[in-house]
């Protein structure tokens, strides 16, 4: 009796972890070894010719070395400010709640509308170029979006923007499990605020920040969304970053084949970083707390 | 910590809040000035003169209603889902012993962790294979169980007592009956917490609608509002203003909600 109803309760995770998890990955798996034509529906088997073939596209190089950037670029910002903002939030101030709230607020907003206000914003005849002039700075000829030198730069601005907010929820997380006496006793001996903070908060916080960070870097690696909406890959490729590669060859060259193998590389390439990661940092120690 | 230093403190959080929610405020502004000569006053901050003709026009325009529909139903039916089988899936790992358990409680953990991308290509052809392309049924089955759903109601299930379901299973419940009138009520908090972060998930997506779907009439309002662009000259006003009604449940739902949703969304990386 209680066994049928075991299996009936895991039942929907059982159908859909089969059908739409672990069936696309193996099935992605083998369509990177195939040439797959979607007209007629016929796959045939050219081994590592894709992943070779990966290796001459200079597409795809362009592809890991925007989206390498992007990672390496934004994520040192996010966290650096998101950890500031945390401190700050935590700190005897009045109107706590609020700061939290509108901090994180753009987080949970769509990633569509964020890019659509950023496509207004960065315009030719946007604000962040009247705040430039206004100010006396040089500004991109064509608009921040439309200038190869400028553009994935401004996506990343936009992304540090964003992102800041949630990761500082997870940094008040970790501050507000550093037990009250150690600031109690710190303040008998008279430390200075930058001493509580390099000597209590920061060795407190590491393994929160390490986390931090490998969530950042899996999330990142993945972006697509702001790239279709804002530049579609352009100029010049500039903005062309793995996942919207992965779209545009399957889904608009219809290169099936091509494309899997494509995300797969992707797939190693996150699953090394996170690995590496975890291994120099010992992330899995802290997590599994 | 002095006074002055906490002043300080104070009057930068306040600057950085409002740079953080210009850009909010930006969106709001625009949606709210006539499109009938529409010239970026850059200098001019305050709304007003405001008007709320482009609102009006949206809802006059057929298929924003057709966007916003669409966007409501798959999100309402796949946090309906949610919240019955990740009851049920997270009772089962809470409170039964079966075979190979230990794997299969790993592999919610395997998903919650993998890069989706990996599954686009696959997804797309397999959506076209059952016949799915461009139907609700592709924006709704696939995200009827959520991982991290059944990882965040194993959890709560565990710490709650078990005297209960016993003395319901003497009286002779059924399981079912059990789970749905013994055990659901007292996982309102846990629920609450997985309803909105669902809505919320899926009320913005983009990625998944956006490949599944090609007709005008299947789109949600993320991937109508992404496609919109792509004409030649950009109506901001109408485009901000429907990006505004996209917003705004989540602001809505963020204002009544916020400890819910902060929960919600530290669960997966706090998990005690």
């Amino acid at each position: 009796m209680k066994q049928k109803s075991t299996f009936l309760f895991l039942l929907p995770w059982i159908l859909i972890l089969s059908l739409f998890w672990l069936f696309p990955i193996i099935y992605s798996l083998i369509l990177s070894f195939t040439r797959y034509s979607v007209l007629t529906g016929e796959a045939s088997w050219i081994g590592f010719s894709n992943y070779l073939e990966l290796f001459k596209d200079p597409d795809f190089w362009t592809a890991l070395k925007n989206t390498t950037f992007f990672v390496v670029g934004t994520i040192p910002f996010t966290t650096f400010f998101a950890l500031l903002l945390a401190v700050l939030i935590n700190q005897k101030i009045p109107l706590k709640g609020l700061f939290r709230a509108g901090f994180f607020l753009p987080s949970i907003t769509s990633m569509v509308v964020v890019a659509l206000i950023f496509t207004n914003l960065y315009a030719k005849d946007g604000y962040i170029n009247f705040l430039f002039q206004l100010i006396g700075l040089p500004t991109p000829e064509k608009g921040w979006l439309l200038s190869e030198k400028t553009a994935l730069l401004s996506i990343m601005a936009m992304d540090v923007w964003m992102a800041t907010g949630f990761y500082m929820l997870l940094f008040l997380a970790g501050l507000q499990a550093i037990p009250e006496e150690l600031y109690q006793i710190s303040d008998i001996f008279g430390a200075s605020f930058f001493q509580k903070l390099v000597h209590i908060v920061l060795p407190y916080i590491r393994p929160m920040m390490l986390f931090v960070i490998l969530l950042n870097t899996i999330k990142s690696f993945q972006i697509f969304v702001e790239i279709f909406v804002m530049t579609k890959g352009g100029p010049l490729n500039s903005t062309l970053t793995m996942v919207y590669m992965v779209y545009d060859t399957g889904l608009h060259k219809f290169r099936m084949g091509y494309a899997s193998a494509i995300a797969y590389a992707l797939f190693f390439i996150i699953f090394s970083f996170s690995f590496l990661q975890m291994k120099l940092f010992r992330v899995g120690k802290a997590i599994g707390e | 910590m002095s006074k002055i230093q906490r002043i300080i403190i104070f009057v930068i959080l306040l600057m950085l809040l409002a740079g953080m929610l210009f850009p909010m405020y930006w969106m709001i502004k625009t949606s709210f000035t006539q499109k009938a000569g529409y010239v970026v006053d850059l200098k001019n901050l305050s709304p007003w003169p405001l008007t709320l003709r482009n609102y009006k026009d949206l809802w006059m325009w057929g298929p924003f209603l057709r966007y916003f529909l669409n966007s409501l139903l798959v999100a309402v039916l796949v946090t309906l889902g949610n919240l019955i089988f990740c009851l049920m899936v997270g009772y089962a790992f809470a409170r039964r012993r079966f075979f190979l358990k230990n794997l299969l409680f790993l592999s919610v953990i395997f998903v919650i962790m993998i890069p989706a991308h990996i599954i686009i290509i696959p997804l797309f052809l397999l959506i076209k294979f059952f016949g799915w392309y461009d139907t609700y049924l592709a924006l709704i089955l696939p995200w009827l169980v959520t991982p991290l759903g059944v990882f965040l109601m194993r959890q709560y299930i565990e710490s709650l007592p078990k005297d209960l379901e016993d003395a319901a299973r003497i009286d002779g419940a059924g399981d079912f009956k059990i789970l749905f009138s013994i055990v659901m009520p007292l996982c309102k908090p846990a629920l609450a917490v997985l309803g909105i972060q669902v809505f919320l998930v899926n009320w913005n997506s983009f990625l998944f609608p956006f490949i599944l779907t090609s007709s005008q009439k299947m789109r949600t309002l993320p991937v109508a509002l992404a496609l919109y662009q792509g004409y030649q000259t950009i109506d901001w006003p109408h485009l901000m203003s429907a990006s505004t009604i996209s917003a705004l449940p989540v602001i809505i739902l963020f204002l009544f909600f916020q400890r819910q949703i902060i929960s919600g969304l530290t669960a997966g990386a706090l998990k005690k």
